[in-house]
């Protein structure tokens, strides 16, 4: 998987939030809200490029004090979401 | 005799300077070129330093390779850029071009090569363009709304094309006592260093010849839609940034643009109170958005 072209991770109002910026993604028209691991996992998404579920599961578990089976289900969930809203591909 | 007249001036270029939303710019062309921008007149100021320039001149199309084409309801925008990294936007009305405005990548300096046809929108378009894009990183942003002032204060209504945002201003105009029109379709705001935003008339109106060199302290904002019925609600600060993003011209695909505007956004949005108003085109709308915003204060 990857971040699609054009989108990016901005900081509003305190808030982390996903806006389509660059040329494809102009037309977005909607802000999709991130909580600070959603966030979190954004930046290492965009840090690899192309990337899987694993990837980020491993990442997960090096910076934050939990196990690979904790993690797997945040992270399907928020690469689901993502993927529904069309911000990866 | 008229037509031999403007021939002969034609060869002579002149710089004039004009101030808009305290940015000072240079345009550089024949008095043919100044005899279209009487609009311009209102925001003449003294020679000095320009924060950018436009030369202006008749000539051929320049080469470019396509990035994104805007299409708007009369009028669509190519932009692109050269091999040599110059940005370039090429300017269609009814399916006819009227020019190119060719540019360096800091948007500092351009040239408006113009056809013949509709040189004044050309010319308007590539100037309202170079100004949206070399004030991005200085807290300014030109915006699609339309602006009036009520008692030493500034109110933008926003909306997409079609939604009544100059029908709104009227209502305010006709039914508010103290309502003055500011401007019509494209006015400015900047935020100052002290974080207080100011909303300024600009040579830029839409269809409605309201070019006036004004500024107030920007009292509220509000996000007109249509609907069968008034209703106001304040927004959040999120949602008030969702607001203002669509209204305000820019070229966020390019990246450095996207954040100066963004540092622009995110100060409106979490101090300048926005308002989302469905309406009906009636004296009540005017009533009962002018009561909310007055509450406010």
């Amino acid at each position: 998987m990857r971040i699609k072209k054009g989108f990016v991770l901005r900081e509003v109002c305190g808030e982390n939030i996903i806006v389509g910026e660059g040329l494809g993604a102009v037309n977005f028209g909607k802000m999709l809200a991130l909580n600070e691991t959603a966030a979190w996992l954004w930046t290492k998404a965009m840090d690899l490029g192309e990337f899987t579920s694993d990837d980020l599961v491993d990442q997960l578990c090096d910076e934050y004090e939990v196990s690979h089976e904790e993690a797997r289900p945040d992270v399907t969930a928020i690469l689901d979401e993502w993927l529904k809203v069309g911000v990866i591909e | 005799m008229q037509r031999n007249t403007i021939k002969r001036l034609s060869g002579m270029c002149v710089s004039r300077y004009y101030q808009v939303a305290e940015h000072r710019f240079c345009v550089r062309g024949d008095e043919s070129c100044f005899s279209l921008m009487a609009n311009y007149q209102p925001f003449a100021c003294a020679d000095g330093e320009a924060l950018f320039s436009l030369a202006i001149s008749s000539g051929e199309a320049p080469e470019f390779t396509e990035e994104l084409r805007q299409d708007d309801v009369e009028q669509m925008i190519v932009c692109g850029h050269t091999a040599a990294g110059d940005a370039v936007f090429g300017f269609v009305w009814d399916g006819a071009t009227a020019g190119w405005l060719v540019c360096s990548a800091d948007y500092h300096a351009g040239r408006l090569i113009t056809t013949g046809q509709y040189t004044k929108l050309a010319i308007d378009n590539a100037l309202m363009i170079l100004f949206a894009l070399a004030t991005a990183d200085k807290r300014t942003a030109l915006f699609h709304a339309a602006v009036v002032s009520h008692q030493g204060r500034g109110y933008m209504f926003l909306g997409p094309s079609g939604t009544g945002k100059s029908t709104h201003a009227r209502l305010w105009l006709r039914y508010i006592e103290g309502t003055e029109l500011v401007n019509d379709d494209n006015p400015v705001v900047r935020v100052g260093q002290d974080g207080v935003a100011t909303v300024f008339g600009s040579p830029w109106s839409g269809k409605t010849p309201c070019y006036r060199n004004l500024s107030y302290p920007l009292g509220g904002v509000v996000l007109l839609s249509q609907a069968p019925y008034n209703k106001i609600q304040r927004l959040g600060a999120l949602q008030a940034y969702a607001a203002l993003v669509p209204s305000i011209s820019g070229k966020r695909w390019d990246a450095r643009i996207a954040d100066g505007l963004h540092a622009t956004e995110n100060a409106l949005a979490m101090q300048v109170p926005v308002w989302h108003l469905e309406c009906l085109p009636d004296e009540a709308a005017a009533q009962l958005c002018k009561g909310e915003i007055n509450g406010e204060r």
